[in-house]
């Protein structure tokens, strides 16, 4: 394994050697961003598109839950999307008007995303701000919205990948409840009731602090529409429920899961920089600079379509997530040795943190630059990196930024991120049932 | 030939949700012709930080004589990864700028993809143009070629939707390429094929002349300009489509999977409303999370997996159901018992719903850069232009607003009846890959 590991090492330098491929800038449009009352409004007017998207962040996240509390943030906006509005679910009447909604559970916060048709948007978002206005807790919703969130967590519980991030989240949050899982778990659902889902919604759903941020047919909205729909909450700002728990001493640490699964997976998580950080930049080259390794390890040779086994490694880079983390991972079930391609990726990026890369990074920079281009192009991407890069002092221009950002990275940038960043890592084994980890 | 349905799922599956633009955009497309031969359709976005950028050829995947099924498949990879002038290929070159090259191959037409930062887009444009259009196909090119098409073809063995269109397809059509799976299935059929035969192949499919050359994201028409081969004169291929069987009959076949597979043979592509009608059944019924059977599985807790979709091919299109995971014969029932109730016209107030639904399923799932020239591509190669969903001032949006409930139940009766069915028997037990 070690000369394996140090094959592959000097591989994937030198493979940083050559190169001239330069990451340059586009001409993108900057977001616009207005304070209204206490919410940011950011808008991205898009002419081509033919639909509306619209974020609408709220701080009633996890990090508003007790530790008893895991997965009310999940039942309270689910509860919303399933308010009745007109007598029909607000989830369903949006799909029938030619939109859809559904929301995501942040460390501090809980967003929804509302998509519609441009001639439909005004509607469309008339029916959600109905009902985040005044969300139905009967107990027949409350129980709906059980039922639905009980069969998400069934389903995430099959993704090993989602199975290991949510272990790691939950070891490395400075906050316990803020690494909570973000649906909570079928037993932890079962004890909530109306009321419950109610106080939290009284408590944490606020207007201080939001961010209504839209792309697209904007023009098909009256200018007021956006603030509305923040507007539907009462004013006032909130407060996280503060949850300490010990830090994990150690160099290393190892977490273990066992789920219905066909493979084991093989997670590596680090603490990465935030959006806002000088360090952002270097550590989307590092983290191409990692995914190129790894991928080099796992794919076949000759081969230029993607195949499972390339896909079964990875890296993610989550810098929209508080605090930001970078994954590695391994699908074992598809790569010859997984242990050992691990193994060979731990010590390339333990091996960066000592020693200055040798030759160009550009080849790395142009990549780092293409995929974070490529992926921020649907409607609900572009509008929660606009909400994500706005929060901090900074411009919304989330393309321009980012690639300015990797533009200005030096080899020396690199390897000071690696050794900052990437020194203890912790690691999560997603195992089959009945497999242990010397099997 | 993964790729071939995945991104028939990215752009087949284009054939089964298939769009509409609302009104208004203000951005139009834009056509015209190359300048060594072959037309263009840009439709920029300036919003964007990425271009996408396409070639779309009418070439036979089995070969002009369907004498060597899997030719356009190897013919269209080794043009990729064969060097250029600058001794870097295309292939080498898109993911040098940080980009990504997608080869797709169908049995009446082929398309090369980019998705590149749009600062590269007309590096691309010259090296993909120069890559197809003065194809320069060696031995270590096929080589390599060949390797990946049978790498694919492994894969493909796992993959019990895209197996099962094949076998559907060769049930259904007794001649023509569509008769032949696009990936080679076997290794002396791989091996067969010469250095000779590609490079024959890749010189008449690939000419300019042949080729629509599509731009999308933040590109503007000086990216023609890039254009640099080309040559001669002529027009495109005429549509290569293959005779249909008598009478299609079932069957049940060998494989690594289980799954059910079903097909009716639907209009072609120039009966636009019948078309929409058969696109929006697909997504009525089987679009994953809203479609009526989808949501009936999850309530189940089902772990049966349905893919329904029109294929809309020149003629004649397709309707293609595939089952995979388990109680497939359960499902299947569940599948003909939907279709059947849709003999019926809807009730007004559920079709309204459901076509308002449809419409922004389609804008939704052509949103990107990406989405959108794999969509004009194909639609141009298919010979309908104006007809591809989710461009402005098309006409698919007017199709399916012109459906109504009497319209759609009389498509369903015409069309989705006595279905072809091809049952997949693995013989050996199954082991799913994790997610």
């Amino acid at each position: 394994m070690r000369s394996f590991s140090a094959f592959c090492l000097a591989a994937a330098l030198a493979s940083a050697l050559p190169t001239a491929a330069r990451a340059a800038s586009v001409s993108v449009p900057s977001p616009s961003v207005e304070n209204a009352g206490g919410t940011l409004i950011v808008r991205q007017a898009d002419g081509a598109a033919s639909l509306v998207g619209v974020t609408l962040i709220v701080r009633a996240g996890l990090d508003r839950q007790t530790m008893k509390q895991n997965g009310l943030a999940a039942l309270a906006a689910e509860t919303i999307v399933r308010t009745p509005v007109n007598g029909v679910a607000v989830e369903d009447a949006i799909a029938a008007r030619g939109g859809s909604v559904h929301f995501t559970i942040d460390p501090g916060d809980v967003r929804f995303y509302v998509e519609a048709l441009a001639v439909d948007a005004p509607a469309v978002l008339d029916l959600f701000r109905a009902a985040i206005a005044a969300p139905d807790f009967s107990p027949a919703t409350i129980r709906d919205a059980r039922g639905v969130l009980v069969r998400q967590i069934a389903q995430v519980q099959q993704v090993a990948l989602q199975v290991g991030i949510d272990m790691l989240n939950a070891a490395s949050s400075r906050q316990a409840n803020a690494g909570l899982p973000e649906l909570g778990t079928p037993a932890s659902l079962a004890q909530f009731f109306s009321e419950d889902a109610r106080a939290f919604y009284r408590a944490y759903y606020r207007r201080g602090g939001a961010v209504v941020s839209a792309a697209g047919r904007l023009d098909a909205l009256t200018p007021e529409s956006l603030a509305a729909l923040a507007g539907a909450l009462p004013a006032g700002m909130t407060s996280p429920v503060p949850v300490r728990v010990p830090a994990l001493n150690g160099a290393t640490h190892e977490i273990v899961a066992h789920r219905d699964i066909a493979s084991p997976w093989l997670i590596a998580q680090y603490p990465a920089p935030n959006v806002d950080s000088r360090d952002f930049g270097p550590m989307l080259v590092l983290a191409a600079f990692v995914r190129r390794t790894l991928s080099d390890i796992a794919q076949v040779p000759g081969v230029v379509s993607p195949t499972f086994a390339s896909r079964s490694v990875g890296t993610v880079y989550a810098y929209d997530r508080a605090p930001a983390t970078l994954v590695l991972y391994v699908n074992g079930g598809l790569i010859g040795n997984p242990s050992r391609a691990f193994a060979t990726a731990l010590s390339v990026v333990s091996v960066l943190a000592a020693s200055r890369l040798q030759g160009s990074i550009e080849e790395f920079k142009a990549e780092a630059a293409g995929d974070f281009a490529n992926d921020a192009t649907t409607l609900e991407t572009r509008t929660w990196l606009a909400a994500v890069f706005s929060r901090g002092s900074a411009s919304p221009d989330f393309i321009n930024r980012a690639l300015a950002a990797i533009s200005s990275t030096t080899p020396e940038d690199v390897q000071r991120v690696a050794r900052d960043y990437l020194g203890n890592p912790t690691i999560a084994l997603v195992l089959p049932r009945g497999q242990n980890l010397q099997d | 030939m993964t790729a071939r349905f995945a991104a028939a799922v990215a752009v087949l599956a284009l054939a089964s949700s298939w769009f509409a633009v609302p009104a208004a955009a203000a951005i139009p497309r834009q056509t015209g012709t190359l300048p060594r031969g072959g037309s263009y359709v840009l439709y920029p976005d300036r919003t964007v930080g990425s271009a996408a950028i396409g070639l779309w050829f009418r070439a036979p995947a089995a070969g002009y004589d369907d004498a060597t099924p899997g030719i356009a498949n190897l013919a269209a990879t080794a043009a990729a990864v064969a060097p250029l002038a600058s001794g870097k290929s295309l292939y080498a070159l898109v993911h040098t700028v940080g980009g990504e090259l997608n080869i797709e191959v169908y049995p009446d037409i082929i398309g090369v993809g980019a998705i590149v930062p749009a600062y590269a887009s007309r590096r691309i444009v010259a090296a993909m143009t120069a890559a197809y259009f003065a194809p320069s196909v060696d031995d270590a090119a096929v080589k390599t070629a060949r390797a990946n098409a049978a790498v694919l073809g492994v894969q493909q063995r796992y993959e019990s939707d895209t197996t099962l269109h094949d076998l559907l397809f060769k049930q259904i059509f007794a001649t023509g390429p569509a008769h032949y799976p696009p990936l080679p299935t076997t290794v002396s059929q791989l091996t067969s094929i010469t250095t000779v035969q590609v490079g024959t192949f890749a010189r008449r499919a690939f000419r300019a002349q042949n080729a629509v050359l599509t731009l999308t994201g933040n590109v503007d028409a000086s990216s023609v300009n890039a254009v640099t081969d080309g040559g001669g004169s002529g027009s495109m291929d005429a549509p290569y489509d293959s005779k249909l069987t008598g009478t299609p009959s079932s069957t049940t076949a060998a494989g690594a999977v289980d799954g059910v597979g079903l097909a009716w043979i639907g209009p072609p592509i120039a009966d636009q409303k019948a078309a929409t009608a058969l696109d929006f059944v697909a997504d009525y019924l089987f679009r994953e999370e809203t479609g009526v059977v989808s949501r009936v599985l999850d309530r189940a807790d089902s772990d049966a997996l349905v893919v329904g979709q029109f294929i809309t091919l020149h003629d004649p299109g397709v309707m293609v159901v595939t089952i995979g995971g388990s109680n497939e014969k359960q499902t299947e029932k569940s599948v003909l018992e939907a279709l059947s109730a849709l003999q019926r016209p809807m009730d007004a107030k559920t079709f309204a719903a459901a076509r308002e639904a449809f419409l922004y399923h389609v804008a939704t799932d052509t949103q990107t850069p990406q989405q959108r020239a794999d969509n004009l591509g194909w639609y141009s190669a298919e010979g309908a232009l104006d007809y591809a969903p989710g461009i402005a001032e098309g006409s698919y949006e007017q199709s399916a607003r012109a459906l109504d409930p009497q319209y759609v139940a009389d498509v369903v009766r015409r069309y989705l009846h006595s279905p072809v069915v091809v049952d997949l028997v693995a013989t050996t037990p199954q082991k799913e890959p994790s997610r």
